[in-house]
């Protein structure tokens, strides 16, 4: 069966009104889409580069507050430099988009404009219908990200088509996309993060990422983000509205849907981890679904070298921590939202179930919605090996992935 | 300020923790619990003691004869005040009490005496009716000075039309067309997008919407361009900015602009408001650029100065419209502004600003759209508001007002059949007025489809003086339309529920972490998403839409303002020179301000130094640096 449809929605720069496009990326989600969510208050770059990783079938515009003929112009333009121009535009943006706008629109490259009043079903309709079709080669382009995210889509793709009966252990051989260890330009630290849901993990890479940028004057950082799949395949991918520095230049991410399997990945994720892993970048890191306690979903792909549990404060009794197999597992615990109340009470239980284990893990306490918080400083010191106690050790992970 | 000791929610921030913040909400509501048990309590004994029954019989009687006559233009008599027809102490000390007569807490009625009546030519004074029947003979006829009557507060001038286009000159020469035959000079200025979201013209991606929707406002140059060839310390003017997530540094920006015109004498005489509702902005309309509470701590900084140094501007005008509009019901928009309310009205004492300080500046700002709760809404908020200010902030008369703009809901038009439009704004401005608002806007009825244009502007504006000029209905007799038992009946419900969202608040640890947890959020989309679905299921009668569709819309095709691109790049250039101009001082500007945040200060008069020579977007950006980005909430 056919991969669902990916698509990019997002609003434009100085645009805040989202109340539309959360309703129809919902609709679009109920038809068997993927949506990648961008938000609101996007620029043109932020969208391009965005859609670009993501590797999608077209980029859907939410616009209420005007200059919507030079913005999705500009986008088309974008795309069209980079050697994109297989992504389609489309958009909406009710009243405000004349019918001359439309034209005038439609003449730059914008594919389809929806008037107020159209029903939901309709662009939903038309979605399927114009933007599921399997994509010509793209020529050449500068942009080395192009190519990788066209290697991540296939990868995805050879997953889709032989789902469901096939399980993980007979995995495609990958056609020969997946280089070998060897070949690999640099050779980055994969740092796997998993947790419950809510617990901050988006919001703590986002920090991380901004803490990467600020302190290396080059080099790249991917992510691999996961959002489950829904019943009737549509996703909602909506980590990017809120990963606000990591919409960079230097950052390659990209968000996949868990596609039916259970675990907190998707059946393509160890292939893509891999071919991320081999590529020009000094960090991967790889967020999982929101999993519950007995999940430990790196443990096969022995790619991660370092694989961090986010957990909440509120995880509930003592007892239940005694059922977290990540707790055993993971190098380094954060506890995010320390500035919850019940925050002191989470670390000193979680700090003696750590203790049963006898390993060198270690416990840092968070608060990643704060603006420079020490704890988030303190956690990036010990991925990126700045700390003089890191866990993080280069050797171990060679020994690991051989 | 004594520190809370009492239940903190579970999300203490440090600002929370520095002040005891964000958390008298549970106060507010047990002082209303326990003012309404003292009106019942008044009422009992009224009753049961005789002189205190016999001083409220008496102070009834006093206001009855001291109620002005008035004559409708048939020569009918009636009373300028209109009171319930009860005579037993225990009845009237529940309303002297519970209600209050207009212009008296707890101001259910009104927060003055007599709202939009019209000034008196001739009147009767003397002693009315105890049924409240007009006009009886022993009154004396007599003529009173037109002067004499115009120091009573009256209502406000309902011309306060919101604009803003493409350059600061453009708008400038729009405010002077619309005030060209108006004794007073009431602007209200609308901002384009980037400057709403704090960046400058010559930001990637944002040249189509230079000037969109509102004026392009970079530097102080344009401020000066935006307000040229109006006094702006005069009494007679006033000027109001509709922007929130960058308003300290457009407030400095126009501090600096009339300074720059007019000299520092000026500063103290500015009058006008900037809206600056930070938690509306999180909670519905998304225009916020720094974290929360940076955001209000910026905030507060400005308030600090403007309460200090302005005290006739108005630097917050806290805004349930855009929660409105953006699906909620009326009562959790009710609910929602005045919890903001009061959550700013701790932040800025804990900041040690006095109450009666800048109680006075608070203004307000409700939708009012078609919903039964509408009738009663303002009034009910009208009266939280006064008893949570006196009772939990220890405010003074002037600090307890809840001075309300009122706008007819742009989400109830529709483009169907939109000359219906005109009749759902009638009926909102009735009930605007029903709720004795200070001040009303009504929309145009052409607003589903396009900018409004002139043609309805003019009957959207017209609409309210039919109501307040041509007919009877508010002009002769205050309370004409209060105190009927339905209204009582939604009155009693509506604050039920409001209380109801307070306590619900308060379980959560208060407005900023309520905020935080979406709360607010999650409940206005939730909302919004039930009215579509009643629409669509036509539990929610949409007439011409899903009830009474004729099968063709009459949507006639607009043609569209938009900024030519020559302007747009002459804002661009402009910005470009100013910022080349000032590179030098920019930098030493910033640096200081940086620091100034970095220690905690109040940044504000460092602002007002640094807009001299920094464009918005090159501060909001440093400053961004040091706080932070906003992350939105998904």
């Amino acid at each position: 069966m056919p991969s669902p449809i990916r698509i990019l929605t997002a609003v434009p720069i100085c645009d805040g009104h989202d109340s539309a496009i959360n309703t129809i990326n919902l609709e679009f989600i109920r038809h068997g889409i993927e949506v990648i969510y961008l938000g609101y208050h996007r620029s043109v770059g932020d969208i391009v580069r965005a859609a670009i990783q993501e590797d999608v079938g077209a980029i859907g515009i939410s616009s209420y507050n005007g200059g919507h003929v030079e913005f999705f112009a500009e986008v088309v333009d974008l795309l069209r430099k980079h050697g994109a121009d297989d992504i389609k535009v489309f958009g909406g943006g009710g009243g405000t988009i004349t019918h001359d706008d439309v034209t005038a629109m439609r003449r730059k490259g914008v594919d389809q404009i929806f008037f107020a009043g159209t029903a939901l079903s309709e662009m939903a309709g038309y979605v399927r219908e114009h933007y599921g079709r399997p994509r010509k080669k793209r020529s050449p382009s500068k942009l080395r990200d192009i190519a990788l995210a066209r290697e991540l889509t296939e990868v995805e793709d050879s997953y889709a088509s032989r789902k469901r009966s096939t399980s993980n252990a007979q995995r495609p051989t990958s056609k020969g996309k997946i280089r070998n260890p060897q070949s690999a330009i640099r050779d980055p630290r994969v740092i796997g993060l998993t947790g419950p849901g809510g617990a901050g993990k988006t919001t703590l890479i986002d920090e991380l990422v901004l803490r990467y940028l600020s302190s290396e004057g080059k080099g790249r950082i991917a992510i691999l983000s996961h959002d489950p799949s829904v019943i009737g395949e549509g996703a909602l991918l909506g980590d990017r509205a809120t990963m606000i520095n990591s919409q960079d230049d230097r950052v390659f991410m990209r968000s996949m849907a868990t596609r039916g399997q259970a675990g907190g990945l998707s059946p393509a994720t160890h292939d893509c981890l891999a071919l991320l892993a081999q590529s020009d970048f000094d960090y991967v890191i790889i967020e999982t679904v929101g999993t519950g306690q007995e999940a430990m979903p790196f443990q096969k792909n022995g790619i991660v070298d370092l694989t961090v549990l986010v957990m909440n404060p509120d995880y509930g009794s003592r007892l239940q921590l005694q059922k977290i197999v990540m707790l055993d597992l993971a190098d380094i615990v954060v506890v995010n939202k320390s500035d919850l109340q019940r925050a002191r009470t989470a670390h000193t239980e979680i700090e003696q179930r750590l203790e049963q284990n006898r390993r060198a893990q270690r416990l840092i306490d968070t608060v990643a919605k704060r603006h420079r918080d020490p704890g988030v400083d303190r956690l990036f010191d010990l991925i990126s090996g700045k700390s003089v106690a890191a866990v993080y050790d280069r050797r171990n992970k060679k020994i690991r992935r051989s | 300020m004594t520190v809370e000791t009492k239940k903190y929610g579970a999300h203490r921030s440090p600002l929370q923790e520095r002040s005891g913040l964000m958390n008298k909400l549970g106060q507010v509501v047990e002082a209303v619990e326990k003012y309404n048990q003292f009106v019942l309590d008044e009422v009992k004994r009224a009753r049961a003691d005789e002189g205190f029954g016999r001083e409220v019989i008496d102070r009834w009687h006093e206001t009855k004869s001291k109620t002005l006559v008035t004559h409708t233009p048939t020569g009918l008599p009636l009373p300028r005040l209109a009171l319930p027809e009860i005579d037993e102490p225990g009845e009237i000390a529940r309303y002297l009490f519970g209600d209050g007569l207009p212009g008296e807490f707890p101001f259910l009625n009104g927060v003055y005496r007599e709202m939009y009546l019209e000034p008196i030519r001739e009147i009767e004074a003397g002693s009315f009716g105890k049924n409240g029947e007009g006009g009886n003979a022993e009154s004396k006829k007599r003529k009173i000075d037109k002067k004499k009557i115009d120091n009573q507060p009256k209502a406000e001038e309902p011309t306060r039309l919101f604009s803003g286009l493409m350059l600061a000159e453009d708008t400038n020469e729009r405010f002077h067309y619309l005030t060209a035959h108006q004794r007073t000079h009431r602007l209200s200025t609308a901002f384009d997008g980037p400057t709403l979201y704090g960046i400058d013209s010559d930001a990637d991606g944002v040249f189509g919407k230079i000037g969109e929707g509102g004026v392009a406002i970079d530097t102080v140059e344009d401020m000066v361009r935006l307000y040229d060839g109006f006094d702006l310390g005069s009494p007679d003017f006033s000027a109001s900015m509709t922007i929130s997530g960058p308003a300290p540094i457009i407030m400095a920006m126009y501090i600096a602009a009339a300074k720059r015109r007019f000299g520092p004498k000026v500063v103290p005489k500015l009058r006008g408001t900037i809206q600056a509702d930070i938690f509306k902005e999180v909670q519905a309309q998304n225009e916020t650029i720094f974290p929360t509470e940076a955001s209000l701590r910026f905030l507060t900084d400005m308030v600090e100065f403007t309460t200090r140094e302005m005290p006739r501007w108005y630097p917050i005008s806290i805004s349930g419209y855009h929660i409105g509009e953006a699906g909620s019901t009326p009562v959790q928009q009710a609910a929602y502004t005045l919890s903001n309310g009061f959550a700013y009205a701790e932040m800025f004492a804990a900041r040690g600003i006095p109450v009666d300080q800048f109680g006075p500046r608070l203004s307000f700002f409700l939708d009012c759209g078609l919903d039964i709760e509408y009738i009663a809404l303002a009034r009910v908020s009208r009266r939280i508001w006064a008893i949570g200010m006196r009772d939990v902030f220890g405010a003074g008369a002037r600090a307890q007002l809840f001075k309300l703009h009122t706008q007819t809901s742009g989400r109830s038009l529709i483009a169907a059949e939109f000359k219906n439009n005109l009749t759902r704004t009638a009926a909102e401005l009735m009930l605007a007025y029903m709720n004795a608002t200070n001040s009303c806007h009504s929309n145009s009825a052409d607003e589903p489809f396009t900018t409004p244009s002139e043609e309805w502007i003019r009957l959207a504006a017209h609409g309210q003086a039919i109501l307040l000029e041509e007919s009877g209905i508010f002009k002769h007799t205050m309370n004409l339309l209060s105190g009927s038992p339905g209204m009582k009946a939604v009155e009693r419900a509506v604050e039920k529920a409001i209380l109801e969202e307070f306590r619900e608040i308060e379980r959560l640890g208060g407005v900023l972490a309520a905020v935080e947890d979406r709360f607010q959020r999650s409940q206005i989309q939730s909302a919004a998403h039930r009215y579509e679905q009643q629409i669509y299921d036509g539990t929610r009668p949409i007439i011409g839409l899903n009830r009474y569709r004729n099968g063709s819309d009459d949507i006639p095709e607009v043609k569209l303002t938009r900024t030519p691109r020559a302007k747009q790049k002459l804002q661009v250039d402009r910005l470009a020179k100013f910022k080349k101009k000032n590179a030098e001082k920019a930098k030493r500007a910033l640096d200081k301000l940086a620091d100034v945040v970095e220690r905690g200060e109040n940044c504000f008069s460092t602002l007002l130094e640094a807009v001299e020579v920094c464009s918005l977007g090159q501060i909001a950006g440093r400053l961004q640096e040091v706080v932070g980005r906003f992350r939105p909430m998904v």
